[in-house]
């Protein structure tokens, strides 16, 4: 932050003016604005990373937590009941090598779907900090754009986390490609995550639509993205959940990643489904923001 | 006892159903779909891969058929602990409902009471659904299924009793969350995807030591007809705890606003 004292900072010359003109005083405030015309987002960034301290022990444990949890009770419990190993892409691996791509982008996205609804809503009804912001010179596009980063500043923390376990816990069989997964989740966690912060926007009155979106949005496409089984193992009709679900594709990405030979033959289509849902979520959000903000 | 106790649970209960008729009934009706979920994609997914799985009655059983009653029982929980948490919370401390209430003829057991008689009764109504629909799916292997509701009740309960005790000590949203540090391990290891028996003994003493595995094992004894007398301990066990809990929070219910 700069502050007048700052040697680094632009004077502003009119300062010590006595009679200044109103072309004075405009360069004056044109002149302080300058930093947060350029740089606001990340002053909103920085907003929303420091309201995440007041429960970042919650994120420490459950960043740490989470993943020990499931890798003990999939690694241990299930894979004890799944004795054939899984046959995914022609090569055959172990049920905790299988599942545990997923839950790297699981969790990526069960951040998504914390940072990118409650703070939002928070920000235009209850406390009505983006209001706030946008009485500085930041522009609306600038304030979504630093609630996206500082949502993924925590997901870089919990899905960076998530592949050290991965990795002691001995699910990743080739680390030379593995760390990929890392952007995989961010890419998963973000295409799905803007999306709901464009939702987000949007709502005026909160009559519990984001408990829905966890139940018929989240839970089902967790449950029926391939994450426990190959996608395969459903039948027809229920296999399209997988098709339209980011974590399926964020999945695929990361098991090929940590275990698969060579390039995953469907990469481009992966990759280009997942940018086009943060795109496109980008696109809807900053128009939903600009306009609220604008009231 | 006429200080903690005006006879008078129901007016709470009644006051709990007039508000939901204003809120989002949606939200409430969604719960449902949870549990049902879970078991088309374990058991139509994990089925196809596992198979039968031995219960600890020593019955092989359908892999859907295994986890069905398992996962009744977390909805259960989950439920009974999300109603008598965050409701509870938010009761306790913004909406100080419980103030006006007491300062009524209305004591603090008739108020503990009421909130855990409202949670049942949406406890009821999942549980019913369910068991609908693992009737269709032919999932109930025994006619002593139909008991898998009174034992619903009774793990809603336990849960609730010592959810609300527990949530009198809470003060800041932030600690809402640490409930999901404890459910969640619960709901992982109790038996609920795969037998107990996958672990060293030691670990198995501690996950039977939890409440929700004897609610899975008792449920499980009811829909598979493999009823054993340690069923006894189990209920029990929800017995000790629903009167721990309710001795608890009528105390600091007690604590919090009368004394």
């Amino acid at each position: 932050m700069t502050t007048p004292s700052d040697p680094q900072a632009p004077q502003p010359q009119t300062a010590v003016a006595e009679n200044p003109s109103l072309a004075q005083l405009r360069a004056e405030a044109m002149q302080w604005g300058r930093k947060p015309r350029r740089f606001g987002g990340w002053y909103v960034t920085e907003h929303m990373v420091r309201a995440m301290r007041a429960y970042g022990w919650t994120i420490v444990i459950g960043a740490l937590g989470q993943p020990v949890l499931y890798l003990l009770g999939m690694a241990v419990g299930l894979a004890a009941l799944i004795d054939a190993p899984i046959t995914d892409r022609g090569q055959q691996v172990d049920y905790l090598v299988f599942v545990a791509p997923a839950l790297l982008m699981t969790a990526a996205i069960a951040v998504a779907s914390e940072e990118f609804t409650y703070p939002v809503m928070a920000g235009f009804k209850w406390r009505r900090y983006f209001y706030g912001f946008s009485a500085s010179p930041i522009a609306s596009a600038q304030i979504a754009a630093g609630v996206v980063a500082g949502a993924a500043a925590r997901m870089v923390v919990t899905v960076v986390l998530y592949y050290l376990f991965l990795w002691l816990f001995g699910a990743v069989p080739d680390p030379a490609t593995g760390w990929l997964s890392i952007f995989a989740g961010l890419a998963a966690g973000l295409a799905f995550g803007i999306p709901v912060m464009a939702y987000a926007a949007s709502i005026e009155d909160d009559k519990g639509q984001f408990a829905l979106v966890q139940r018929f949005i989240f839970m089902p496409m967790f449950l029926f993205s391939g994450t426990f089984y190959p996608l395969s193992e459903l039948p027809g009709w229920l296999q399209w959940i997988g098709w339209i679900s980011p974590l399926w594709h964020a999945t695929e990405l990361g098991r090929a990643a940590t275990y698969g030979d060579g390039v995953p033959p469907m990469l481009a289509v992966h990759v280009a489904y997942l940018l086009v849902l943060a795109l496109g979520g980008w696109f809807l959000g900053r128009h939903y923001f600009e306009r609220r903000l604008a009231r | 006892m006429r200080a903690l106790w005006a006879g008078n649970p129901w007016a709470v209960v009644q006051r709990g159903l007039l508000a939901a008729r204003s809120s989002s009934w949606i939200v409430v009706l969604s719960g449902f779909f949870e549990p049902v979920f879970y078991l088309a994609s374990m058991g139509i997914g994990l089925g196809a891969l596992i198979g039968d799985v031995q219960t600890s009655g020593g019955v092989d059983v359908p892999y859907a058929a295994f986890i069905a009653p398992a996962l009744l029982a977390v909805s259960a929980m989950n439920g009974a602990v999300y109603d008598s948490t965050w409701n509870v919370f938010f009761k306790l401390n913004y909406g100080k409902l419980y103030e006006g209430m007491l300062s009524t003829s209305l004591g603090p057991l008739d108020v503990a009471l009421g909130e855990m008689l409202y949670a049942l009764l949406r406890g009821l109504l999942y549980a019913t659904g369910f068991l609908i629909i693992m009737q269709v799916l032919g999932l109930n292997l025994a006619p002593t299924a139909i008991l898998a509701i009174p034992a619903v009740l009774l793990i809603a309960f336990g849960f609730a009793s010592l959810g609300m005790a527990v949530t009198s000590y809470m003060k800041t949203f932030q600690h809402m969350d640490w409930i999901n540090f404890v459910l969640l391990p619960m709901f992982l290891f109790s038996s609920t995807l795969y037998p107990i028996t996958v672990y060293p003994e030691v670990v198995q003493w501690v996950v039977k030591a939890f409440p929700l595995w004897h609610g899975v094992e008792l449920i499980r004894g009811f829909t598979t007809g493999v009823m054993s007398p340690d069923m006894g301990w189990h209920i029990l066990y929800y017995v000790v705890m629903i009167a721990v809990g309710l001795v608890f929070t009528t105390k600091r219910m007690r604590a919090l606003f009368l004394d």
